[in-house]
């Protein structure tokens, strides 16, 4: 099969032990053990990376773009995530980390903060325009977009149809530093800071946008192990660095939700994919109709709980509440981003759906297959332990049916037979 | 309208079916084919905490059988409706999902106490729920409703003292 789709978790072969630990996990199951290693269907996976956080052996990693790519671009930006200000100890404060990104050889670097409130005015905007559909969902998290085309696709026309934040910052920079310098956009390189690999595949793949204004994306763990290097010399940079605390939040579940709601627009946040999943199948049923706005999130606690970060979510998350509290309060505000709001430029394509949940083409011969997966599924024993590297005794069965697995497979069941 | 047993023993009974659906719902009745496949569950009395699981289970099959999004979701609200109907009226009762390839036929049959009027059952807002189960959230008196407008077929037949047995049609197409 062609691989159509670009992944940012990666199999690291020699490291997998074949203990189908990640295979249990996976909320799209995309994972098998098969001769004793892990495969991936590139079609199912969402790049959430739970597989990452599972495996005790390191054989699933998130591969990103290395701090060294930076430097075929003549113009270097960096546009971080809000949970990095989150990662450092609090003895390294919030614009010093910032500044140890110039140090690291970025000409600029704005933060997913910048926006958030107007985007808020946005996305507030979008919803009373779009009164007939509800709920409306939060396109800012990559892993539940890709959840939401491969597991719901009936719900697509609920995503919020704009770029998120970091995105939209992409497009505007861009604009901005060409017009401004003079620089064509190849000349121009916009790098996102990020916390997980759906944003790295976001970036590299992002689905339904017109055009894409990111060069590249960096871990933040990569940022921060080379940040922490260059801290002596960012604590003594007088750099005038501008912060927005106001919008810092963005990355712990519940904030963005809580910023729309202006007491008119009812909102829901949910963290955690299996939560995520739960929620969306009560949105299917239409039993959730009576919210305007839901921001889901693939981690526990929103991006803070993304595997590409370093400190632990909950600590990030008290971190970025007393920056919050802490630092004045600061509003961008910029005529020109606005105008390129209006004039749609950070409009998203109608999303295509990826349905991974259909046996077959037509619902005739659907019904064959799950007929000889009923049949299958009698004969085995049930105990989902996946011994046979399929995630349950279900899915063994459909994999039995699609030729993709053998009865043999079975551990338990060959044990009986080996006992009579 | 299909002829069957209740009318024969005089059992109250409620028939609707969609306009331009009676041919289609008349031989299927008479034809009474077997299901491709059936799928079966059973709930206990006020058990809230299930009630949902079964309807949830048959959109699901619906849904990997490859059925279209908007029928799947009058499936759901339909099945989910008359499961929760099951649990607040009723002391529990069976399931049973039959699946062909143009249509789902669902059945529920209750182990009673039955209801008194059917008709009045049908009125938007006219409910029977005891205060336990308002209090839940439930008996405001549209299930029966509900289950009219997403279904293609709703039959009811019902004696006061007896078991209830509700039956939906959907079709795919």
């Amino acid at each position: 099969m062609k691989n159509e789709f670009f992944h940012a978790i990666k199999i690291v072969w020699e490291n997998c032990t074949g203990c189908t630990r990640c295979v249990r996990v996976c909320p799209t199951q995309a994972l098998r053990v098969r001769n004793g290693k892990v495969q991936l269907d590139s079609r199912r996976c969402i790049d959430c990376g739970k597989c990452v956080t599972t495996c005790p052996y390191k054989a699933l990693r998130t591969t990103a773009d290395n701090l060294d790519s930076i430097k075929k671009f003549k113009f270097k930006m960096a546009i971080i995530s809000t949970t990095y200000a989150g990662q450092f100890a609090e003895n390294i404060d919030y614009p010093t980390a910032k500044r140890a990104l110039f140090e690291l050889g970025f000409d600029d670097v704005a933060s997913e903060a910048m926006v958030t409130e107007m985007m808020s005015r946005m996305i507030r905007d979008y919803i009373n325009e779009h009164k007939d559909t509800r709920p409306i969902i939060s396109s800012h998290c990559p892993a539940i977009v890709r959840l939401i085309q491969v597991r719901f696709s009936s719900l697509l026309p609920n995503i919020l149809h704009i770029e998120a934040p970091m995105s939209v910052l992409a497009l505007y920079f861009k604009d901005k530093i060409c017009r401004e310098k003079n620089l064509s956009e190849d000349e121009v390189g916009i790098f996102m800071i990020v916390p997980c690999p759906a944003q790295v595949t976001a970036v590299h793949q992002p689905e339904g946008t017109y055009k894409n204004a990111q060069d590249g994306a960096i871990s933040i763990q990569e940022i921060y192990q080379q940040a922490m290097c260059k801290m002596k010399e960012a604590s003594e940079s007088d750099r005038e660095i501008e912060i927005y605390p106001g919008g810092l939040s963005w990355a712990i579940s519940g904030s963005q939700a809580d910023e729309i709601d202006d007491g008119n627009i009812r909102t829901l946040a949910v963290s955690g994919i299996n939560n995520v999943i739960k929620i969306l199948h009560k949105m299917e049923n239409h039993q959730l109709d009576h919210y305007d706005f839901v921001v889901m999130h693939s981690c526990i606690n929103g991006c803070v709980g993304g595997v590409l970060n370093v400190e632990n979510p909950f600590i990030a998350s008290s971190r970025i509440k007393r920056l919050l509290r802490t630092a004045k309060h600061k509003n961008f505000k910029d005529k020109y981003f606005y105008d390129m709001f209006l004039k749609g430029k950070f409009d998203v394509k109608p999303l295509e759906p990826r349905s991974i949940m259909h046996l077959d083409d037509t619902i005739k011969s659907a019904i064959q297959k799950m007929k000889q997966i009923q049949l299958i599924s009698q004969k085995l024993p049930g105990l989902d332990c996946s011994a046979c590297g399929s995630p349950s005794c279900e899915v063994l069965a459909e994999d039995i049916v699609d030729g993709k697995a053998t009865i043999a497979d079975c551990v338990v069941l060959l044990r009986e037979k080996q006992k009579k | 309208m299909p002829v069957c047993e209740a009318v024969k023993f005089s059992m109250p009974e409620y028939w609707y079916i969609r306009e331009g659906y009676e041919e289609r719902t008349n031989s299927f009745f008479d034809k009474k084919p077997e299901p491709e496949l059936i799928k079966e569950y059973s709930l206990g009395e006020h058990d809230f905490v299930n009630a949902g699981n079964a309807s949830g289970d048959i959109k699901l099959s619906l849904k990997r059988l490859g059925v279209a999004p908007e029928v799947l979701r009058r499936v759901a609200i339909a099945a989910y409706e008359a499961e929760i109907n099951m649990t607040a009226h009723a002391k529990g009762g069976d399931i049973s999902g039959n699946i062909y390839a143009e249509l789902i036929h669902i059945e529920f049959l209750d182990h009673g106490p039955g209801m008194k009027d059917i008709e009045q059952a049908m009125i938007p807002g006219y409910s029977t729920a005891t205060e336990l189960v308002r209090e839940m959230g439930f008996g405001a008196g549209l299930g029966l409703p509900n289950i009219k407008k997403n279904a293609d077929v709703l039959h009811i037949e019902s004696e006061e003292g007896g078991q209830t047995f509700v039956e939906i049609l959907i079709y795919f197409e």
